[in-house]
């Protein structure tokens, strides 16, 4: 329990900063990419988070998002749309015998084509919601939707090569 | 009343949620118009300190770029000098006291800044300690970059002219037509001048400088050039897209000015328009 919460709260403060410091800086495509890697922290919080908990660490994760960014409310609505969208994909995405409680929501544990249902549809959620409240608007809305699917693929390739190079149960399998 | 609290229990997840996304959303909607959500920005002093370690280590792969800038202008500058000092009338011109010192510059530095998002924002590493409040007027070594939204003791963050919340006034300065730059280009380095009228002869290469008077850039100070006109048929405005001057991209050395006569025009100005 203390090693899981010291493990999130390091994630959390990583990604922040991988994120404000690092990827916010990077200009891929003129702006058609922008890859908002800080949502793997909603991603790969513990199956038996209670609901309550999801919702309130994602909009936690928003609002310093936010802080960065200077664009108050903006990350903190996505990341709470994110979050509550979480526990409706998790109780959709139930395998037959539940959620095996040893087990974490990444590729290792859960295999390829489950995560990439679940990280894809919440990543999809959460960049379409930012990215029309960034421009506040519908009459780009081909650009716009353009924008957050070729960001979010961005997103879910590093989802995907931070587990590749992070996890240590390839290692000692 | 026992089904009352029956109901919210079973709804506390989907409450929580509402109650969040509310949240969210005002500030999203009032956090923009006000300065009431000034802690949830980059001038906050604990995220500008962060910001600031991040320049510290990243400052040294942009010496090049500045150094060549600093020359530059020390080279520009060199020019006026020596032009002024030969120039008949400079004495004449130092001790006119109509001709007194209409705007200060003060040099700061970018140290965090954002140039391909939808509304992009700088953060300087100067503050209210050092006289900076918002409404104040930034300008690079080329061209105009913003205008100063919020400023905490040590740090203030910039609306970036790469956006939707500021249009400042321009004219085009080869005949003297007005109108208002507008970034929807999405490109960093070009943006649009709109609203002048089609009879204006607009052509590729023309200057765009700040109109001025509005207390925030001088007058005269570069904007860019034209450098496309596309007329729709269907409007009365020329559709005319400028390269701008500054390199909005590159974070270095920036100038933010304070209109000194600014509050002697406005008294003056709120003087005729009583009745």
């Amino acid at each position: 329990m203390i090693a899981t919460i010291r493990s999130n709260v390091l994630r959390f403060i990583l990604l922040v900063l991988l994120q404000a410091l690092v990827i916010d800086h990077i200009d891929l495509a003129n702006g058609w990419v922008v890859p908002y890697i800080y949502v793997l922290f909603i991603l790969l919080l513990p199956f038996d988070t209670p609901d309550w908990a999801t919702l309130l660490l994602g909009f936690l994760m928003g609002m310093v998002m936010d802080m960065f960014s200077s664009t108050p409310g903006m990350h903190a609505s996505a990341c709470v749309v994110m979050a509550y969208a979480r526990i409706w994909m998790l109780r959709a995405l139930v395998p037959r015998e539940g959620y095996d409680p040893g087990k974490r929501p990444i590729i290792q544990h859960m295999g390829l084509a489950w995560f990439t249902t679940y990280a894809g549809v919440l990543i999809l959620v959460h960049h379409l919601w930012l990215f029309f409240v960034e421009v506040y608007r519908f009459d780009d809305f081909l650009s716009t939707f353009l924008r957050a699917l070729m960001s979010a693929i961005a997103t879910f390739i590093l989802c995907l090569l931070s587990q590749a190079l992070l996890s240590r149960d390839i290692r000692t399998r | 009343m026992r089904d009352l609290f029956r109901f919210f229990f079973r709804q506390r997840n989907n409450l929580l949620f509402l109650a969040l996304l509310g949240i969210s959303l005002s500030l999203l909607i009032g956090g923009n118009m006000h300065q009431r959500a000034q802690a949830i920005s980059s001038s906050n002093n604990a995220i500008g300190q962060i910001y600031l370690w991040r320049h510290d280590l990243t400052e040294f792969t942009d010496l090049r770029a500045v150094n060549q800038q600093l020359a530059q202008e020390l080279a520009e500058e060199r020019t006026l000098n020596h032009t002024s000092s030969t120039g008949k009338d400079s004495v004449a011109l130092r001790v006119d006291s109509a001709r007194k010192e209409a705007y200060k510059f003060i040099n700061a530095q970018v140290i965090n800044s954002t140039a391909h998002k939808e509304r992009n924002y700088l953060t300087l590493d100067r503050g209210t300690l050092d006289g900076i409040h918002p409404d104040l007027g930034v300008v690079g070594m080329n061209g105009i970059v913003g205008i100063v939204r919020d400023a905490s003791p040590h740090f203030s963050l910039v609306t970036s002219i790469l956006g939707n919340e500021i249009e400042p006034s321009v004219v085009l300065s080869r005949t003297g037509h007005y109108g208002l730059l507008k970034w929807d280009t999405n490109d960093p380095a070009t943006a649009s001048m709109v609203d002048v009228a089609k009879y204006v002869p607009v052509h590729v290469g023309d200057p765009v400088v700040t109109r001025g008077g509005d207390h925030v850039f001088p007058a005269g100070f570069p904007v860019g050039t034209v450098i496309a006109v596309n007329d729709d048929p269907g409007s009365n405005f020329h559709g005319i897209t400028i390269k701008l001057a500054e390199d909005l991209t590159r974070s270095g050395y920036v100038h933010i000015v304070f209109d000194l006569l600014g509050n002697e025009r406005d008294s003056l100005e709120a003087k005729t328009a009583l009745p």
